[in-house]
């Protein structure tokens, strides 16, 4: 059923006259010979997925594409928590039936090249598809130069930085099983923006607790950063002090914690002050805009997509919408809205929103943006940044009465053990619901 | 800080008797299905279904977040900022589309411990949790067993802030080794 069909069509004025889609006339040029608009959307993560799905929802005739590399999609949200044995990788993973099942022509495939003035996009097996409007979800990719001495093939082989959910994260689970007592994992941290701000810390604390629940109490996880704070911090050091006294060690970007070179073979990173010597050294490297928005010019010069804020569509070539990981996007100190699950399916909802709205001839419906974000630190004890963004005066501005992390101090030990205990809870409901909502 | 301009307009939207100007409602809404699933019915145990439940309740608790008289462990943060127009037509939308009971099965011996402590629930949801006495209170048949056991803890929480004493009440009346049967009952009600 197409339930948000007749509130995309917005009118104009203060009567409510509800158009069918069919009924509208289209602007020349937004549809193909074929009479309707052809969609493609390149990459099928949270945000490629919710916008093909959600382009269905809205409306079962588009024409929609979505071209994605691999067949079995795995979600980097819960991935951490497998390190310490939580879970399987197999409850993380979706295929893309539910997709096709709606409609939707999934390609399995690699986009190569975008002609933005001709609007094709040329895939590696050959085809070249047409399109009308592009959602351009590519997730990032990784700068290995950023630390000298790491490489693709290290973190194919004996280094995984797993900040791609699959192979890696369980090759990064092996070591860690492979680890003794007294040794120390390294956990490199890249300079922002990141994938998943909180990731790091949280990785640091699943391996903590892996080391615990193993009686691995002279373990210790160091993790060397190229920042100076980080996500939900207060919350982190609580949970670090609480459940793996002495066990986690933090190093500041200003104290010589970032990392910008990596000996495998002695199994050592440097910053320019300090060496990092670990028995499993994780490295995450710099990332940027997945290569696809780079070779297309979508990128800017810090290696990141700039978009309208209101609809996604990128600043640099029309009609192709960006959001996700790729993207910098809505005013947030530091660096934008955070580069997450929930953030590129909302984002996703609005691109699809802004297209259905430009293919029918009336103006953008109003954007709104939720991001909720969990963290798990230990069994029992999740907890979550909320941020909501709006549109205020013509620009998209971050509502700061409202969002935040979860209370860091509560009135008594009841309450703070239930509130963690909730969202250690919630964030299993949320992730199911979250695949569901792009993949089903 | 209200942003005027969208309020005015969901509510001109709204006395249209639709909320087609300004933000649509349904545009707003989908937000919520990443959480709560499409047309509010919620595939993930600890999330709640949404869709079909009463518009008062709905009504209520939205607000009862946003002032900080409901404690929550996240939905405070996200209401604070929705206008109350918006929070009305988000009630009135998800109470309009229909309830879809996602029966839970669950051991015979559970489910009938749960039956029989499940009195004192039964006079505000009704038998199986499908007939509310009032508008203000949810169905809770074929609801999240694992959200419905988590909510139980918080009004069960004496220091939490909770409104609706009968709730609160009722909940800490009963045996700990219920709760968990008591959810589990009303989970596996089709109607």
């Amino acid at each position: 059923m197409s339930l948000n069909r007749r509130d995309f069509i917005k009118t104009v004025g203060a009567t409510s006259v509800i158009v069918p889609l069919s009924a509208c006339a289209a602007p020349s040029g937004a549809r193909s010979a074929g009479g309707k608009a052809r969609i493609v959307v390149i990459g099928g993560g949270f945000g490629g997925a919710t916008a093909a799905k959600y382009f269905k929802v809205v409306d079962p005739s588009l024409d929609v594409t979505l071209v994605e590399r691999q067949q079995t999609y795995t979600s980097c949200p819960l991935s951490n928590e497998l390190l310490s044995g939580h879970g399987k990788i197999e409850d993380l993973q979706s295929g893309y039936d539910g997709l096709k099942k709606r409609g939707v022509n999934v390609v399995f495939d690699e986009a190569v090249s975008i002609d933005p003035a001709k609007k094709t996009v040329k895939l590696k097996g050959g085809k070249t598809l047409n399109y009308d409007y592009m959602v351009l979800s590519p997730g990032v990719d990784f700068n290995y130069a950023g630390v000298e001495g790491y490489t693709e093939a290290l973190a194919n082989t004996t280094h995984p930085h797993a900040w791609k959910a699959g192979p890696q994260t369980l090759a990064l689970k092996k070591q860690l099983e492979g680890m003794k007592d007294g040794q120390t994992f390294v956990i490199s941290v890249p300079p922002g923006p990141f994938r998943c701000p909180p990731g790091p810390y949280e990785r640091a604390s699943q391996v903590a607790s892996y080391f615990k629940s193993h009686g691995m109490m002279k373990s210790k996880v160091l993790i060397a950063d190229a920042n100076d704070s980080f996500s939900k911090k207060g919350l982190f050091e609580q949970a670090w002090k609480r459940h793996y006294p002495g066990m986690i060690e933090w190093v500041a970007g200003a104290a010589g914690g970032k990392v910008v070179k990596f000996d495998a073979k002695s199994n050592t990173a440097s910053s320019d002050f300090n060496d990092f010597k670990g028995d499993v050294v994780n490295i995450i490297p710099p990332h940027h805009a997945g290569i696809i928005a780079k070779s297309t010019g979508l990128t800017n010069d810090k290696g990141w997509c700039t978009v309208d804020m209101l609809t996604m569509e990128s600043t640099v070539h029309k009609d192709i919408y960006v959001v996700g990981d790729s993207t910098v996007h809505g005013e947030l100190p530091v660096y934008g809205a955070p580069k997450s699950a929930h953030m590129a399916a909302t984002q996703a909802k609005v691109a699809v929103g802004a297209i259905v709205a430009k293919i029918n001839g009336v103006a953008a419906p109003e954007p709104f943006f939720v991001n909720t974000c969990y963290s798990v630190a230990e069994k029992d004890w999740g907890f979550s940044v909320v941020h909501i963004y709006r549109k205020k005066d013509g620009k998209l501005v971050y509502i700061t009465d409202a969002g935040g992390i979860s209370p860091v101090n509560m009135d008594d030990e009841v309450q703070l053990v239930l509130q963690r205990k909730l969202e250690s809870e919630y964030v299993h409901g949320w992730f199911k619901n979250i695949m569901a909502d792009a993949f089903a | 800080m209200r942003n005027k301009m969208l309020m005015a307009l969901v509510t001109i939207g709204l006395a249209a008797s639709s909320a087609h100007a300004g933000m649509p409602t349904e545009d707003l809404a989908s937000t919520c299905n990443a959480c709560h699933g499409l047309n509010g019915v919620s595939v993930g145990p600890t999330m709640p279904s949404i869709g079909g439940l009463p518009e008062a309740y709905l009504k209520n608790v939205m607000q009862q977040w946003k002032s900080g008289e409901r404690y929550s462990a996240t939905m405070g943060r996200h209401f604070k900022g929705y206008s109350d127009a918006e929070i009305s037509a988000l009630a009135t939308h998800f109470s309009k589309l229909p309830w879809v009971p996602v029966v839970q099965k669950a051991d015979a011996k559970v489910i009938a411990q749960g039956k029989e402590a499940s009195d004192r629930c039964e006079t505000c949801h009704g038998a199986t949790g499908s007939e509310p006495d009032d508008a203000e209170t949810p169905k809770i048949n074929g609801q999240w067993a694992d959200y419905m056991h988590l909510e139980m803890l918080k009004y069960r929480t004496e220091s939490l802030k909770m409104p609706h004493k009968k709730m609160r009440n009722n909940s800490k009346k009963l045996d700990a080794a219920d709760v968990e049967a008591v959810a589990k009952f009303f989970a596996a009600q089709p109607k």
